[in-house]
């Protein structure tokens, strides 16, 4: 991407003999709001702390805005980073944790009371002012933070988990409200997350890591519906993922495996018999775990459907035409 | 029924509070007292008035706030950095480094006391080291002086701010530095608003602790300063053993008191994080 607003080039982390991040190269657009995502360990907060500035990279070269920030330290990067922990000041007031970054661009206290306040009003804060931090419940701290992130105008805003502390209503409030900003200020923004559902709901983009490689970077949909690999299928929901040679009748080429949704299993019928392992009811449908020779099978069918209990023989089927079509994997971990 | 837990809490209290008041508030009111009380039985500060007239006290009053408050603040300083390296570290080498921080106060202050004398006698360490390579041509005087005791009162109390900035620096939220620094804010800001602040319980126990065990060391400045450098606690000492003048001693005790319990004000003040308005961000 040539109109790219933030550029990674080669850009590796290394801890004594472990390498956090291994040679990426990624970029970000001006206005575009790029998700991180995978498991834990896979790299995804080290590479967000190198564009912070916290962390510096080994080897490579970061850009922002066409200049090359690699070894300018964060507090001369104007990007702006929400915390998972949150990490408000817990000795400051509600108003002194905004007003931080703008003091410290020696505005005039009209200005930065003036400001300040606006950006607490944009999150639904008006009127907490003079409360502490710890007098907030965990979501308005959470808005705090996201406040005090946006106050000092940053070019670029980093998101570390922002909402893995929040309880499941409050998760949706906040990704409105993130989402909601982002396209108000058309800033462009790095979500770091290990929850697909949140990076399918907000991101333009996906960039799926693992062992600090980039395993897939595509459209929402295109990772969800056309994952390209095992672990990136696996990532999104594919939990049943077979090699292609173990499948009588797989077409062979490129296509080293093929992945399964629970709801892509037929039970009942087909050519394969398995015993169920357990079964568990979800209201609209009933989740199976199949022993077969395949291996475990993760299946659902609806539950109007007839029954099987823990036991039973069970026929059924991992129909090619609902499967997705998987190439391997590279190696893990090398170099 | 609210007032039970507080009762029961007041009665277990009450042991404690009763040898400390009888073996320590009540003892001090009567030393205090008679420091307000002339010869002659009258109400009046016409003793302090007396012990500052005499040169020699005002010199000792004066070298001990100076001893003091340059042993304090060279601690704060030297405190500061020792804690902060300690509170990066993984938590295996802190318990570590935190071992090796206290080993000192372990070790006999009077044996300490020698070490240093050994170092900075006439025939001392520094001084044949300096000789030998040409620095000197003859021996500098070390020992009995100022900057003497003030060396052996700061290594002595050292470990004593330490401990307590470690604890508060702990408790410091883990992404509130990085998260100023992403703020804008560079290293010195850092510290003075935010992990000043966050601090301050740590630094006022520690300031107290230090600045207390200052001027009440009697070892150090006797050993390393002996009746050259005199300090109110040397000065105490003569006044009861050599001269038995009871009325000089329960001044100069008085003057110890006051000056903690002062220095224990201002600690506080100066620790107390000032908002970070007013015009003065940095």
């Amino acid at each position: 991407m040539s109109d790219a607003f933030l550029e990674l080039h080669g850009v590796t982390l290394r801890y004594g003999r472990s390498i956090a991040v291994d040679a990426l190269d990624l970029s970000v657009g001006a206005g575009e709001l790029v998700a991180l995502l995978g498991p834990s360990g896979c790299g995804k907060t080290t590479t967000m702390r190198a564009v912070a500035g916290l962390l510096k990279p080994t080897s490579g070269q970061i850009r922002i805005g066409g200049q090359d920030v690699t070894r300018v330290p964060p507090n001369k990067r104007d990007v702006g980073l929400m915390f998972q922990s949150y990490a408000l000041f817990p000795h400051l007031s509600v108003f002194e944790n905004v007003a931080f970054g703008l003091r410290l661009r020696r505005l005039g206290e009209a200005e930065i009371a003036e400001r300040a306040a606006a950006a607490l009003a944009s999150v639904g804060l008006a009127g907490t002012e003079g409360r502490l931090p710890r007098e907030l419940s965990g979501g308005q701290q959470q808005r705090v933070a996201l406040a005090r992130a946006l106050v000092v105008r940053p070019r670029l805003l980093l998101l570390d988990e922002p909402l893995s502390n929040l309880d499941a209503r409050l998760r949706l409030e906040m990704r409105t409200e993130i989402a909601r900003l982002q396209r108000e200020l058309g800033l462009p923004m790095i979500y770091v997350t290990h929850d697909q559902v949140e990076a399918l709901a907000l991101a333009h983009r996906i960039i799926v890591m693992r062992g600090g490689r980039i395993e897939q970077d595509g459209a929402p949909a295109e990772i969800y519906e056309r994952p390209r690999n095992a672990f990136v299928a696996r990532f999104v929901g594919f939990e049943t993922i077979l090699p292609a040679t173990s499948l009588p009748g797989a077409p062979r080429g490129a296509t080293a495996a093929f992945g399964w949704r629970p709801h892509h299993v037929q039970v009942g019928a087909g050519p394969y018999e398995g015993r169920v392992l357990g079964a568990s009811y979800l209201g609209e449908a009933v989740e199976y775990l199949i022993e077969s020779d395949f291996g475990p099978i993760k299946a659902e069918a609806p539950a109007d459907l007839p029954r099987h209990g823990p036991g039973d023989p069970v026929r059924f089927d991992l129909p090619l035409s609902r499967a997705v079509a998987l190439e391997a994997e590279p190696a893990p971990g090398g170099a | 029924m609210i007032a039970a837990p507080r009762l029961r809490g007041l009665l277990l209290m009450a042991p404690a509070g009763a040898f400390v008041a009888l073996a320590f508030l009540l003892p001090l009111a009567i030393l205090l007292s008679g420091s307000f009380q002339a010869e002659d039985g009258q109400l009046g500060v016409q003793r302090y008035v007396q012990f500052f007239a005499d040169p020699l006290n005002r010199e000792v009053f004066l070298r001990t706030l100076r001893i003091g408050f340059l042993v304090t603040l060279a601690s704060v300083i030297l405190g500061y950095v020792a804690a902060l390296a300690i509170v990066d570290l993984d938590p295996g080498s802190r318990g570590r480094v935190i071992g090796l921080v206290t080993l000192p106060i372990m070790i006999s202050p009077v044996a300490r006391t020698y070490a240093w004398i050994v170092l900075l006698g006439r025939t001392g360490l520094v001084n044949s080291v300096a000789h030998e390579f040409g620095f000197t041509d003859a021996p500098l005087r070390l020992l009995y002086t100022e900057p003497a005791v003030f060396l052996g009162l700061l290594q002595l109390l050292l470990p004593l701010i330490i401990l307590p900035l470690v604890s508060a620096l702990e408790n410091v939220p883990r992404d509130a530095v990085p998260a100023a620094r992403m703020l804008g804010a560079g290293w010195w800001t850092i510290f003075v608003r935010i992990l000043l602040p966050l601090s301050r319980e740590g630094l006022g126990v520690g300031g107290v602790l230090v600045f207390t065990g200052a001027i009440t060391a009697y070892i150090t400045p006797a050993m390393l300063g002996g009746a050259k450098v005199l300090m109110l606690e040397t000065l105490l000492y003569q006044r009861v053993n050599v001269t038995d003048d009871i009325a000089t001693a329960t001044v100069i005790t008085a003057l110890l008191v006051a000056m903690s319990v002062v220095a224990k004000a201002l600690l506080n003040r100066i620790a107390r994080g000032r908002p970070l308005g007013r015009g003065r961000a940095r």
